[in-house]
């Protein structure tokens, strides 16, 4: 809101001066990826496409190449998001609208899952996969990802579901259409965007997951952006600081993307979301 | 058309037969298989540690063509671990979930835990240790890889971590040339002590021939380094007679007062642990530091990547000194061993026996050995051109290896270790006086190790 | 059940089972393990029976008799009768013949004195692995066999002729078990331990620091820019959202770069003299200012675009008539946008409260809990001591236990979450009854 009765350009200046770190840290994230810059100080002064090495030289001896772990990490945010949000649409659905014994355990029992120490149980979650046999496999992480942002998934589509007017679903009936054609047909375009938005955030946040894969799929076939980053920035031996923004910036540029495309049901989900 | 029905049927089970026998015929001669090796801690300069089992790979597979069997072996090699934590981590659960790799090369520390898990069989099992190579290998580091007199692994490399001193801020502390050259020898007999590296060190600030808190800069993380401190100042890590660790609290006071006073006294900074090890290979192979300790492999990346042509000119190292006269010049070596996993299959696990056998040729280790600058595994590697010419193999091996003592197999050791490094950091970062720090080192080792750690 | 019941309940049971498999079974298997030893050197899945060194020894302290203790040790393989006999059925009569008649009651003391004397002979198996296996069947110890039950062990200790009495046998069964068994001292160990006191305080500290400050810098945030001309309010907003969506390891690698000795703020602050360090190590405190910086900004985005979003909803009518009545800007926000977001606070400090306390991403990739230990907080004890440390000692045991007093915390503040924020508003009635 703008008003005659003060100026914004104090309040700009303070806002801009505070956010001022995190501009240089973002500016310096891109430049530094085709710079190089004399030790000592801080102003890049020659052009270079060598910290992209890593995109077209072959691995090192042990290690995998870029493109499995970008097409891992493809795989394992687009699964989780099918999988996560498949079961929070029916779910949210039979929490919202469907008569069952025991609906106030089950929705209590959500909103704590919600605020629950998923990752301290990892170590039984290992065991788990251990005895289906998904240690070590991307389909192992994918579901237990998907199952940690379950409750909040459940919970954002119930809020969606909520809001669709009954009167939809009753001129369904009334036409003697069954419950789940009325729920397919004619509840689920009401809910679109809800969709749209649990998507894009279970999206972004398989994509940046990052101690799951860690602990639960070490071997390089599994591998993921999150793990390959880390896993490079921790090489002692390996000072190329460039290189990891490089890889940092190849890592992000999906996020940045998404973001600009979806900026309006991110906003949606972060700000109304997660209300409860 | 019944006939032609069945004519048919016994068609097809001709087919199906043949089909079968074929590949049942193919089964004897051809065995394809899989080899899985991790390395842990694994820079760019130490891939022969993976190589190592590739090139083995290719020479069994030649040794049993010659006896008319085909065998193709594909060996998977992976490195790319966050850490030693990580790596650990991933090993130890891969294995619980019966996926481990077939050959893992780590601390012979693993040993002890991970052979009670039954997470890794004895290698003895599988080889003649009577035979080539391994009747070359040392026998104080085949001792290092055993466990309740069971041989579990062969040893992949040997080091050990000395002391080092820049040699131009000595002179201008002002020793001359032949007192540089005479300090492994003092260090040795005790002559020149910790409290000596103190004073020295202190003079290169006050001189400002260094930074402040650079006068003795240290390892910049946890690691068996630090173990050499309080065996410098008489501690044991272990009790000979029972088999217990051991917690002497003078001497682990004793330690932690020692790099209290260090920085205390300017010459080593308070927030040294979590350095970035990029930074501190630049500084230290660039003569920032006045004194430091570091490992044998330093050697490789000082005069490689960090581009020091002339170590011998700059560096004087020693064994790590004395630090009172509790104690005594030490240094540890910690070598890495190649350990066979369990496996379903015991073939996998004999023909992965047989890969590290062939790897342990010292030609082979030779070649890491050189790369890595790492000190060699058996006796003949004195007699290749290739380490018996190079002059950081033999010194290093001559001045530090014969006081070189391991830490002990023992199951409990991984806590005791990393009880001793948090008790340090919180003395020396001064969240805790030197007493304070011990009090609670005394109180965890009690109450986690209970009767495996006697405390004196 | 009616219809309607199972139709509901279909469309849950997806939920239902991941729900089960991956949240409520791992609660009850923490509870389990937490009341166990479990730990890399027990493993997970089981034990077994080993006599080693090792295991004699803790039987010697177990107070076992010295003599008692002296026979299970002793190795020994005797080239006897039996022996042959295995040795004739698996590796021919003529090996079998070869080792009667040149060995026969020969003594060894370990496996690989007799796998010497076996290579001596011209008969003898043309395999290493079967040498070591003929050496095996002569072998009359059960020094360093593993046994999957106790019941194997007893059976092979008097198969070799060493007498128990019962209790003997039970102390053998009981010290000599490399497996995990149930406890309960991890929890009295927790409070003995004087750092994870320390630990729990530090996880106090982080969870308030935080906590305020990204309430305060959200608050500020949704304020200023919501008095902004919309083009430059969103180019702020995307400049502070950012973190929430980036990859943690990305956010956390530019807040490196940023403290890093060869890093931004020292090539900065050298042109002034100051001398290079590791901002983020330095001391206890500067790690704590990352930290809190960190997760507070992460914390920030999220409430700056939930308190946004609740300005948003205040009537404009109410903004334009104070400032009719020339009420100041702060007055505006003292008395008219405050009083609105009570709401939206409460929500996002018992929200992150909880995800605080449980999260440790940011903490584990920026200092690891350092430096000695000063930003260690509860959760990243429990994942360091369970799965991560240099020493690879893996305590799941004591790990669950931390675990488990999270959970127990979790579980209790969301009851009483669930009371403030009252829940039956939530649950309403279905109004199609079929």
């Amino acid at each position: 809101m703008t008003s005659s009765n003060f100026r914004s350009w104090p309040l700009f200046l303070v806002l801009a001066v505070i956010s001022m770190p995190l501009v240089i840290m973002y500016v310096y994230l891109f430049v530094d990826t085709v710079t190089d810059t004399t030790a000592g100080s801080l102003i890049p002064d020659r052009f270079t496409l060598h910290h992209w090495r890593f995109l077209w030289e072959e691995p090192e001896t042990g290690r995998v190449s870029i493109w499995t772990v970008t097409l891992n990490t493809f795989i394992f945010a687009t699964c989780t998001t099918l999988i996560n949000v498949s079961a929070s649409v029916t779910a949210g659905y039979a929490l919202s609208r469907l008569n069952m014994p025991f609906k106030r355990f089950f929705l209590g029992g959500i909103l704590t899952l919600h605020a629950f120490p998923t990752i301290t149980l990892i170590i039984s979650i290992f065991l788990i996969l251990q005895m289906i046999g998904l240690y070590n496999t991307l389909i192992g992480v994918i579901l237990v990802k998907a199952a940690l942002e379950l409750p909040l998934g459940i919970w954002i589509m119930k809020g969606f579901f909520d809001n669709v007017p009954w009167e939809i679903e009753m001129a369904g009936l009334q036409d003697g259409a069954s419950r789940f054609t009325v729920w397919w047909k004619l509840v689920l375009p009401q809910v679109q965007p809800g969709v749209a938005a649990l998507s894009v955030f279970v999206f972004l946040s398989a994509w940046s997951e990052f101690i799951l894969p860690q602990v639960l799929a070490p071997s390089g076939s599994a591998q993921v952006l999150s793990t390959y980053l880390s896993n490079l920035i921790f090489d002692d031996m390996k000072p190329d600081f460039n290189m990891f923004k490089s890889v940092g910036v190849f890592y992000a540029l999906p996020v940045i993307v998404i973001y600009l495309i979806f900026n309006k049901q991110l906003m949606n989900i972060y700000g109304g979301g997660t209300k409860g | 058309m019944t006939t032609l029905v069945s004519k048919l049927r016994q068609s097809t089970a001709a087919a199906v037969l043949a089909v079968t026998a074929a590949s049942f015929a193919g089964d004897a001669f051809a065995k394809d298989l899989t080899i899985t090796v991790w390395a842990g801690g694994t820079n760019d300069s130490d891939v022969y540690r993976l190589d190592a089992i590739e090139m083995a790979a290719d020479m069994l597979e030649r040794e049993y063509e010659i006896l008319g069997e085909e065998l193709n072996i594909t060996v998977e090699k992976k490195r790319d671990f966050a850490d030693w934590a990580a790596f650990k981590q991933a090993v130890t659960l891969a294995a619980e979930a019966g996926d481990a790799p077939n050959i893992v090369v780590t601390s012979h520390l693993d040993i002890a835990p991970w052979s009670q898990a039954g997470l890794i069989v004895p290698v003895e099992d599988y080889v003649d240790m009577d035979a080539w190579p391994l009747n070359n290998l040392y026998d104080n580091l085949v001792e290092i890889t055993s466990y309740n007199d069971v041989v579990y692994g062969l040893p992949q490399d040997a080091e050990s971590r000395p002391f080092f001193f820049w040699k131009d801020t000595m002179k201008q502390l002002g020793y001359s040339d032949a007192e540089i050259e005479a300090l492994p020898a003092k260090v040795e007999s005790g002559e020149y002590t910790l409290a000596n590296v103190l004073e020295d060190a202190k003079k290169a600030v006050e001189m400002e021939l260094v930074e402040e808190g650079y006068g003795f800069y240290p390892r910049v993380s946890n690691g068996p380094d630090y173990a050499q401190f309080y065996q410098s100042f008489g501690g044991e890590l272990l009790d000979k007679d029972t088999g217990k660790l051991l917690l002497d609290k003078q001497a682990m006071t004793d330690f932690y007062q020692f790099f209290v006073d260090a920085v205390e006294a300017k010459v080593t900074r308070k927030n040294h642990i979590g350095t970035e090890w990029d930074q501190w290979y630049a500084e230290v192979a660039s003569g920032k530091a006045a004194t430091w300790h570091g490992g044998t492999w330093h050697y490789a990346r000082y005069t490689g990547k960090e581009g020091l042509d002339d170590f011998f000119g700059n560096i004087q190292f020693t064994l790590i000194p004395a630090g009172n006269e509790n104690g005594r010049a030490n240094t540890i070596t910690h070598p890495l061993a190649y350990l066979l996993t369990a496996q379903d299959d015991e073939d996998d696990v004999e023909i992965a026996a047989q890969l590290i056998k062939i790897a342990s040729e010292p030609r082979i280790n030779t070649l890491h050995a050189i790369k890595s600058a790492h000190l060699g595994i058996a006796r003949e590697q004195s007699n290749i051109e290739l380490y018996a010419n190079d002059r950081w193999a033999a010194e290093a091996t001559e001045r530090l290896l014969g006081q070189a003592n391991a830490q002990p197999n023992h199951t409990g050791y991984g806590q005791f270790s990393q009880i001793m490094f948090k008790g340090l950091e919180t003395a020396w970062t001064g969240t805790r006086t030197p007493a304070e720090a011990v009090a609670e080192v005394e109180a965890e080792m009690k109450a986690t190790l209970g009767d495996e750690v006697i405390i004196r | 059940m009616r219809r309607a019941h199972l139709l509901g309940l279909g469309f849950l049971s997806p939920a239902l089972a991941i729900i089960l498999m991956l949240f409520l079974i791992p609660v009850l298997l923490t509870v389990m393990f937490s009341f166990t030893n479990m730990s890399t050197a027990t493993g997970i899945s089981g034990g077994a029976y080993e006599i080693n060194a090792a295991s004699l020894r803790k039987l010697a302290d177990a107070g076992a008799q010295e003599s008692f203790v002296e026979t299970l040790g002793k190795e020994s393989f005797v080239v006897d009768d039996a022996g042959i006999t295995a040795a004739a059925a698996a590796y021919g009569e003529q090996f079998a013949n070869e080792v009667g008649s040149q060995m026969l009651g020969e003594r060894f003391s370990s496996r690989r004195d007799l796998e010497r004397a076996f290579r001596k002979l011209k008969s003898r198996p043309r395999s290493t692995r079967d040498i070591k296996k003929a050496a095996d069947l002569f072998k009359r110890s059960v020094l360093n066999i593993r046994f999957e039950t106790a019941g194997g062990l007893v059976d092979a200790v008097t198969d070799n002729g060493i007498e128990m009495t019962p209790d003997q046998q039970e102390l053998l069964t009981k010290t000599i078990y490399t497996g995990w068994t149930w406890t309960s001292d991890n929890f009295a160990l927790m409070a003995q331990i004087p750092y994870v006191w320390r630990v729990a305080g530090n996880t106090v500290l982080y969870v308030v620091l935080t906590l305020a400050a990204s309430v305060g810098m959200g608050l500020f945030l949704a304020i200023t820019t919501f008095y902004l001309p919309s083009s430059a309010a969103s180019s702020f907003r995307a400049i502070w959202f950012l973190p929430r969506i980036l990859p943690n390891v990305i956010f956390v690698l530019m807040w490196k770069w940023l403290a890093w000795d060869t890093g931004f703020l020292s090539s900065l602050l050298a042109n002034f003299g100051v001398p290079p360090r590791n901002w983020m190590l330095d001391t206890g405190v500067n790690a704590w200012v990352f930290i809190v910086l960190i997760n507070g900004i992460v914390g920030a985005s999220l409430g700056m675009i939930l308190f946004g979003s609740a300005i948003k909803s205040i009537p404009q009518s109410m903004l334009h008539a104070s400032e009719v009545d020339g009420a100041s800007r702060w007055q505006q926000i003292r008395y008219i946008i405050l009083p609105q977001l009570r709401w939206p606070i409460m929500f996002i400090c018992a929200y992150s409260t909880l995800s605080l306390l449980t999260s440790f991403e940011y903490i584990l990739l920026s200092t690891d809990g350092g430096p000695g230990g000063a930003t260690e907080v509860w959760s990243l004890m429990a994942f360091h001591t369970a799965l991560d440390n240099y020493a690879g000692n893996l305590q799941y045991g004591l790990g669950a236990a931390m675990a488990l007093m999270l959970v127990i915390v979790g579980i209790l503040a969301s009851l009483v979450y669930l009371r403030i924020f009252n829940f039956n508003d939530l649950v309403a009635k279905p109004r199609i009854e079929q």
